[in-house]
């Protein structure tokens, strides 16, 4: 199929969505809002976000909830793009719920692992979304292993089963790594199926996200983790674009962290560590932010590719997780101007 | 030859009856469950303030879902092994259905039967777990053998640890990126599954970092068979005769199993048959609602069963459950009632076609009787042939009786029959039109006659369409639809009256002068623009314009040019019955003049058959859609809705699976 035909009705699609998007004007009203309750009136009234929050007891309304209602209104989205899709085309799309999906299940092994009440996690829109698993079992566990057994006959279930190994002590780090490393074997195993010049957009969008993740996670293993150089390197993602992967060995076994910098300082992404107290703070603002422009621009090279809907579906986390950080800023009373520093996007002109 | 009509079924009880209520409604299978709690909600069930119905109105004030749900699981597993050990064949026996059983009792019957032979049939599972768990060994030390690996030298060894284990790929390549790092020997053997199964030999000393390393690349170990001595080839050979001796005891515990079959049988079909009974009962309770004594249960029973379901109720309960029945027509809210076809034998299998387009609404005409005709008419118009349609009718028949495909089938049977029909009339068989004489027309030789005919059809069809429309839009007493409506009797005349104009002009009938036509055409238009208004003027009702005048006039406005559009297009679209009536013959001469130019005689033959072939299968195919097209978009466009819902009683059906 050529790519016009292909992208043509579903590009237009995405531009109406993207219409959708909150404006600075919006961010802005949404940081005045006093309660959770009001932050749900505004978005039924001035948004598009009314869709999911219409029918709902607003009097009755709690944070958590009100976070997953936003995360359906995203979920709802890319349900309406998908339809635009078929064959392999379709199931890579399908593909990018995993990480959303990912995302709240390691939020509910993290509460399993505490032996904390799974109940909370109910309203994730995501879960059994990607995988088709079934959810009472998910939230039923009361182990990480009950978890991983709820995935049996599932697309993660090969890359969980090693955990069941009696001989190793299944922990709640192994289980966050190996599903998240598993994300993006999945994915490329998606993505080769798809069109030669799709594949390669992909590989740069991806790989920058790749290049970024593992910057900030090696950074992070060096700096709070302590894990040994082999372990580093295992878990980091091998899809970079600027970063290769010999350079992600070497930085794995850099001996300290003025080491590290000094090897980061030579790449482009050099912005996330600014050797002061803003890193730790702001890098993943930061990393985020990047991404975005860096979407921007593939996006515009590249017209009438796969790059189009994958940004969007990526903007719209951005947004998503933008408004669940101002649902929670404004739960526990933060400051504006204090919030906005938080957010992804900035609010003083620009994007 | 309808829809066939509907009761609403009340049934109020007492809670302690509900099961046995349940068991013979499902018995019964004829009642379409409604969702008791909406229902009581939207309609006021009518009891007199008697002393008789003071508990029920009581009982009304507090009434909810009905919430517990049992669990079958377990049941379900051990009827299911039980089935599996005995190689029998789920199956429903309605006999078994008694309504005042207790299941949990037969269930106690059922597992102290089941306590007889339970021991045979874990040992028989447990044999077999072990089998695949060998057989899993085999595998694995097959990896090995590939690369010349001796186990059991490798296990033995004093001061190194053996492993085998398997790895994603891209794992794979990160353990390759890192190899000089990596305290291990790490023997690549093979690719399965799209994993890396590597062999790893490590020393005891740096065991516990390897392990570490091995763990952040997710690996899986494999499991490697403990315990046996010799070299890889001679511990697979072991391993294949346990299994052996493995399966031969499954088989004479099968065999011993199997001798109390008849003992057992009975027994396991009732309670299959129960427990299918009992999980319909927990979906009929799922719609039920409850107080604190009472339950109220809602759904709909054709007419035809109602006698039976009321007499069954009564027979069982005499005055201890309280039946309400109640008219469809009385009902102003809640649910609609579900549409329940009901037609004769010939017209039966194209119901199948008319539900793929919807389902009639309960207040609308069954339009199956006149779409089975027409399609019939359209098909064999189109693909007139003894010989092929006696193909098609023969296949027909194959496929319902032995295939038994009976809707497609019997379409299939009832196309062939009129294309035979056709074929008689215009003297086809097998595309050769000189076999026999042609009865009516034959339609290559009279092109203009077979395209005006096929108008004619189409008018006469769009005729019978609107008559159809104006009768559904009478029962629903649409004013507005129905008098002034583009498918009401405003657009039929306008049809009409275009249609006697054109006539007039071409053949010269009365000689009525044309703006007389025009202003009638016009006038009719107008109606058609006002219609809401003119509705609303009627009824007295307040407001003109439902959604606002501006609104209300841009959609009218397109209207008016979409009626006349139409009504030029239903009609001129009908020519494709003539055209393909043509094309079947074109098609033929096509295939009849390259056998001629074939040298062979057999070669002729040949290229006849295949030619018959393609025509059947592409032609007939083009044929049946362009019938259904036609059908679908020039007719049921103008009477036929199809939102209606499907009739789907509580019942048992034959084939009920775990």
């Amino acid at each position: 199929m050529s790519n016009i035909s292909r992208f043509a009705a579903v590009n237009t699609k995405i531009k109406t969505l993207e219409g959708e998007f909150l404006s600075i004007d919006d961010y802005r009203s949404m940081l005045k809002q006093r309660s959770v309750a009001d932050a749900a009136r505004f978005l039924i009234k001035e948004t598009e976000y009314k869709e999911v929050l219409e029918n709902i007891d607003i009097n009755q309304i709690h944070r958590a909830y009100l976070e997953s209602l936003v995360k359906q209104k995203m979920l709802n989205n890319i349900d309406k793009i998908i339809h635009y899709f078929n064959g392999s085309y379709k199931r890579f799309i399908t593909t990018l719920y995993a990480k959303y999906e990912i995302e709240e299940l390691k939020a509910v092994a993290r509460a399993v692992y505490n032996g904390m009440d799974t109940k909370p996690f109910r309203n994730s829109v995501f879960i059994g979304k990607y995988s088709k698993v079934d959810e009472e079992r998910v939230f039923n566990a009361k182990y990480i292993r009950d978890i991983i057994e709820a995935f049996e006959g599932t697309a993660f279930y090969r890359y969980l089963q090693p955990l069941l190994d009696n001989n190793i002590k299944e922990n709640l780090f192994r289980f966050e790594m190996v599903m998240d490393a598993s994300y993006y074997e999945i994915l490329q195993k998606e993505w080769d199926k798809l069109d030669k010049h799709d594949i390669e957009v992909l590989q740069k969008a991806q790989g920058i996200m790749a290049d970024l993740l593992n910057l900030q996670w090696i950074y992070r293993g060096i700096k709070f983790y302590s894990l040994s150089p082999e372990e580093l390197l295992n878990y980091s993602i091998h899809l970079g674009y600027r970063l290769s992967n010999n350079f992600i060995k070497q930085l794995c076994y850099s001996k300290s962290l003025d080491e590290f910098y000094e090897m980061t300082a030579l790449t482009r992404y050099n912005f996330l560590f600014k050797n002061d107290e803003t890193t730790d703070i702001f890098m993943e603002r930061r990393l985020e932010r990047h991404m975005y422009f860096e979407l921007k621009s593939v996006e515009k090279s590249n017209p009438m590719t796969i790059i189009t809907t994958f940004s969007y579906i990526k903007f719209m986390e951005i947004e998503v997780r933008d408004l669940i950080s101002m649902i929670e800023m404004i739960r526990y009373g933060m400051p504006e101007a204090e919030a906005e520093k938080y957010l992804i996007r900035t609010l003083n002109g620009g994007a | 030859m309808a829809v066939e009509k509907m009761k609403v079924i009340g049934i109020v009880g007492s809670n302690s009856d509900l099961d046995k209520v349940a068991r013979i409604v499902i018995m019964n299978g004829s009642m379409h469950i409604l969702n008791a709690l909406s229902e009581l909600n939207s309609n006021c069930i009518e009891l007199k303030t008697s002393e008789d119905n003071i508990d029920i109105i009581q009982e009304l004030n507090d009434i909810r879902p009905y919430s517990s749900k049992a669990d079958f699981s377990e049941d379900e597993k051990i009827i299911k092994s039980f089935h599996d050990a005995l190689n029998i064949q789920p199956k429903i026996i309605k006999g078994h259905i008694d309504p005042t059983f207790n299941y949990h009792d037969l269930m106690e019957d059922f597992k102290r039967n089941y306590e007889a032979v339970k021991y045979t049939i874990e040992r028989i599972e447990e044999l077999e777990q072990n089998i695949s768990i060998k057989q899993k060994h085999i595998k694995n030390l097959y990896y090995a053998k590939r690369e010349g690996l001796d186990i059991g030298t490798l296990l033995g060894l004093k001061y190194f640890d053996f492993d085998m284990m398997s790895l994603s790929r891209e794992k794979y390549k990160k353990l390759k990126l890192n190899y000089e790092n990596i305290p291990s020997v790490v023997i690549h053997l093979g690719v399965f599954e799209d994993s890396d199964i590597v062999a790893a030999i490590t020393p005891k000393e740096l065991k516990e970092d390897a392990e570490r390393i091995f763990v952040s690349l997710n690996i899986l170990k494999l499991d490697i068979p403990k315990g046996y001595t010799g070299n890889t080839e001679s511990i697979i050979k072991i391993l294949q005769q346990e299994i052996l001796t493995m399966k031969s005891e499954i088989g004479e515990l099968k065999a011993e199993v199997l001798l109390s079959r008849e003992k057992y049988e009975p027994i396991i079909v009732k309670s299959y048959t129960m427990l299918v009974v009992e999980q319909k009962i927990e979906n009929i309770k799922s719609e039920i609602a409850i107080g604190e004594n009472l339950f109220f249960m809602f759904g709909f029973v054709p007419l035809s069963d109602i006698e039976k379901f009321q007499s069954q109720i009564k027979c069982a309960f005499q005055d201890q459950v309280i039946l309400l029945v109640e008219d469809v027509e009385n009902r102003k809210y809640g649910h609609s009632p579900p549409t329940k076809l009901k037609n004769n034998i010939i017209f039966k299998p194209f119901e199948s076609l008319v539900e793929m387009y919807g389902i009639p609404t309960y207040n609308e005409k069954d339009p199956t009787p006149f779409f089975a005709l027409s399609y019939m008419l359209l098909f064999g118009a189109m693909f007139g042939d003894l010989g092929q349609g006696f193909v098609i009718f023969a296949s027909g028949l194959l496929l319902k009786y032995i295939m038994k495909n009976d809707a497609f089938g019997g379409i299939l049977a009832r196309l062939g029959i009129s294309s035979m029909f056709f074929g008689l009339l215009y003297g086809s068989v097998f595309g050769n039109e000189e076999i026999i004489e042609h009865l009516l027309i034959s339609p290559m030789d009279n092109i203009n006659t077979v395209l005006i005919s096929a108008i004619v059809l189409g008018i006469l069809l769009i005729n019978i369409s609107y008559i159809y429309s104006l009768l559904n839009l009478y029962k629903r007493r649409d004013l507005e639809e129905g008098i002034f409506g583009r498918e009401g009797l405003a657009g039929y005349l306008f049809f009409l009256v275009l249609i006697l104009f054109v006539l007039d002009k071409i053949l010269n009938l009365i000689g009525v002068a044309a703006w007389v036509y025009l202003l009638v055409l016009g006038a009719l238009l107008l109606l058609m623009v006002f219609k809401q208004p003119l509705d609303h003027m009627i009824r007295g009702k307040k407001e003109l314009y439902e959604d606002g005048a501006t609104d209300y006039y841009i959609e009218a406005g397109f209207g008016v040019i979409e009626t006349i559009l139409s009504v030029a297009s239903n009609i001129i679209s009908f020519i494709r019955v003539g055209a393909f009536a043509l094309n079947h013959v074109g098609l033929y001469i096509a295939f009849a003049t390259m056998a001629e130019m074939m040298t062979s005689q057999i070669a002729g033959i040949a290229v006849l058959i295949i030619g018959n072939i393609v025509i059947i299968g592409l032609e007939g195919l083009i044929v049946f859609i362009q019938s259904l097209r036609l059908e679908y978009y020039e007719l049921f466009s103008k009477y036929y809705s199809g939102y209606g819902i499907p009739y789907k009683p509580a019942q048992l059906t034959a084939n009920e699976d775990y």
